[in-house]
């Protein structure tokens, strides 16, 4: 049985419809990611699960009881803030203990659980610390520990790392992590990072302009894109796109004329596609310098050498921007031709309306 | 070393403008009060220094403490009351509720009408044969006949203060919800996540974050309505029988009204001195609450 169930959830501001008409189900112990560009919703749909936003239309059912009209309290939930949202003038134990207090728990039990929170949290030496005096990361682990005490059935993460730096970042992503397997409870993350997202969830959730793209676990996004914009959100360097006419389909190949490129043949069982615009995407990873069924002559504009891998940025003759990434420290320099291949298994193929052709 | 000199002598000439401002406006009729407070100085050409005369004189006939007790009495309702509906005033206004816009427009008036026409505006509703308030008061059967309420003692005292904190609220309460405003919605919407009412909300994070406007205005407040004068003078000159003169009333009365400018001067230089204690208080305040915000 699904912890959360969304159906059909809509959000309006005024004229502007910011959230239309989602459908989601949790289920429980679940890490759900909710990640998207800027402005996409994401925020917006966490804060209607937390019942910081009214729900214009649809329902929120947490536990089976549609929670629409019910304040944030009794909807068995507990949110993290992006900034934070510590109180400056308490301690870090009575922030902790704010909900407790508000829920006039006897001391003791408080004392038991801010403690215990704390414990998990390694603050156990700041309890008597104020925010201000804090580093940012135990600033944000505060803001959970505010949020275990209430044992919660659904934790909610609003950005929780974006005020962090790159290292700090990664070092409270695995601490996230390790706290959801002991915790076991269920934890919906909003980010705008998709490493974030990627390395994080048990599931993701695209969202583009308040709509769901996509659904699914991690590699199935990487793998199986169901759309455009999936496939260049999720990946990083993001996908190559080459655009291209679908010359033929006999129901076991697609064949593709990418102009100046050449023709590439990509095994699809489509058979409707002859005719149409298609877009082609192949992943900067998936590209060799070894040659490949499909090779593709350019000239890097600028190459950046990471030790660990090796980036080329050029143009294709159709003017899209074309990306490669190589491992380890090939001689690659910038205006300096290259060949660069890869199969055509690799290779993704989206129709006019960037739905992916599988 | 010649170098060092001329950026001295260079800063000197940069501060003089301001220097000679302040020396010729402040400096200077400080100290000449200060001077003719030791004397007997009045409408006569030439004066005596008296030595401490003037202040065995004020302290030591009984009267001057009495005015000492009772400015302190008048300010200390006066700023109270001015924070209490202040506050009030700002949680009303920085409630979001229709027409908010406009609610804060009319908070402005009092603050906007050129003091004195606000003040002779009192004096006719104190006023007991035309004025509103006793109007009202006897239509809706409250009183019997008509009151004056600046012709007695009693009354005259707060009065004043009413109109004082009229004239005060709309600093305090713009001050206020700038304050309100400035706390960052997260924090409310943290508590209100985690199950914390309004007046939870209230009471453990909103008045503690303002803690530092609260402590800042009712300082500024103190130091400007010990030394407030317009709003007494105009409604009741001090009286009846000197029960709304404060000390600035006080020290008007003497060096003006009697002519004695050395007393009148020393009572000036005792106003000075508490106010530059309340400035010290608040100087020391604004340096404390900056050190606690930036750890």
């Amino acid at each position: 049985m699904s912890q959360l169930s969304l159906k059909r959830l809509e959000k309006s501001f005024n004229e502007a419809r910011i959230i239309k008409g989602i459908d989601l189900d949790v289920s429980e112990g679940e890490f759900v990611v909710f990640v998207g560009p800027s402005g996409c919703g994401k925020s917006t749909l966490l804060r209607m699960i937390a019942g910081l936003e009214d729900v214009s239309q649809g329902e929120i059912e947490i536990g089976g009881r549609v929670v629409n009209d019910l304040p944030p309290v009794q909807r068995g939930i507990a949110m993290v803030f992006q900034s934070y949202a510590l109180y400056p003038h308490m301690s870090v134990y009575e922030n902790i203990a704010f909900p407790l207090r508000v829920e006039k728990l006897p001391q003791p039990e408080v004392d038991k659980r801010v403690q215990a929170a704390a414990k998990v949290l390694q603050l156990e030496s700041r309890l008597q610390h104020r925010p201000g005096q804090l580093s940012g990361g135990q600033r944000q682990r505060v803001a959970i520990g505010r949020a275990i005490v209430r044992q919660p059935k659904i934790f909610l993460f609003d950005e929780p790392l974006s005020n962090l730096d790159a290292a700090l970042r990664s070092e409270m992503r695995i601490e996230l992590m390790e706290l959801h397997k002991r915790l076991g409870s269920t934890m919906i993350y909003v980010t705008h990072d998709q490493i974030e997202a990627m390395t994080m969830a048990d599931k993701i959730v695209v969202l583009n302009a308040g709509e769901i793209s996509q659904v699914g676990s991690p590699l199935d996004l990487y793998h199986k894109p169901d759309n455009l914009f999936v496939a260049g959100f999720i990946g990083s360097p993001k996908m190559n796109f080459i655009n291209g006419k679908a010359r033929a389909a006999n129901g076991t190949t697609v064949t593709v004329d990418l102009g100046a490129l050449g023709t590439i043949e990509l095994p699809r069982t489509s058979t409707d596609i002859a005719g149409q615009d298609v877009t082609v995407g192949i992943r900067p990873e998936h590209l060799s310098l070894n040659g490949g069924q499909f090779t593709i002559d350019t000239t890097p504009n600028i190459v950046e050498h990471l030790g660990i891998h090796t980036i080329i940025y050029s143009t294709l003759p159709g003017g899209e921007p074309f990306t490669g990434l190589f491992e380890g420290n090939p001689d690659l320099e910038d205006g300096k031709p290259v060949r660069v291949g890869f199969d055509a298994a690799q290779a993704h193929l989206f129709d006019t309306r960037g739905l992916a052709i599988y | 070393m010649t170098s060092t000199r001329s950026a001295t002598l260079f800063a000197f000439a940069l501060l003089a403008p301001a220097l000679i401002y302040i020396l010729t406006i402040v400096a200077y009729p400080l100290v000449d009060t200060i001077v003719l407070s030791f004397t007997n100085a009045s409408l006569r050409q030439d004066y005596d220094f008296v030595g401490w005369a003037n202040y065995q004189r004020i302290f030591g006939a009984g009267n001057f403490t009495e005015v000492i007790i009772r400015t302190f009495i008048w300010t200390f309702f006066s700023v109270s009351t001015k924070m209490v509906i202040g506050m009030l005033g700002a949680v009303l206004l920085n409630a979001a509720i229709p027409g908010q816009a406009l609610f804060r427009i009319l908070t402005m008036p009092p603050w906007i009408v050129p003091m004195a026409i606000g003040i002779y505006m009192w004096a006719w509703m104190y006023n007991g044969q035309f004025g509103m308030i006793s109007g009202l008061l006897e239509n809706f059967g409250i009183t019997n006949g008509p009151i004056a309420w600046l012709a007695y003692g009693n009354t005259a005292f707060w009065a004043t203060i009413v109109t004082d904190v009229w004239i005060g609220v709309p600093m305090v309460t713009i001050y206020f919800l700038a304050a309100m405003q400035s706390i960052p919605r997260d924090l409310h919407e943290a508590a209100w996540t985690d199950g914390a009412g309004r007046f939870y909300r209230f009471r453990r994070i909103t008045v503690p974050l303002m803690v530092p406007a609260i402590i800042t205005m009712s300082l500024l407040s103190l130091i400007a309505t010990f030394n407030s004068f317009d709003i007494i003078w105009i409604l009741t000159q001090g009286g009846p029988s000197g029960s709304t003169t404060t000390m600035i009333i006080d020290t008007y009365k003497t060096a003006i009204g009697s002519r004695k400018y050395g007393e009148g001067a020393a009572r000036a230089v005792v106003i000075s001195l508490f106010v530059t204690a309340f400035c010290i208080v608040y100087f020391r305040a604004v340096r404390k609450l900056q050190q606690g915000e930036a750890k």
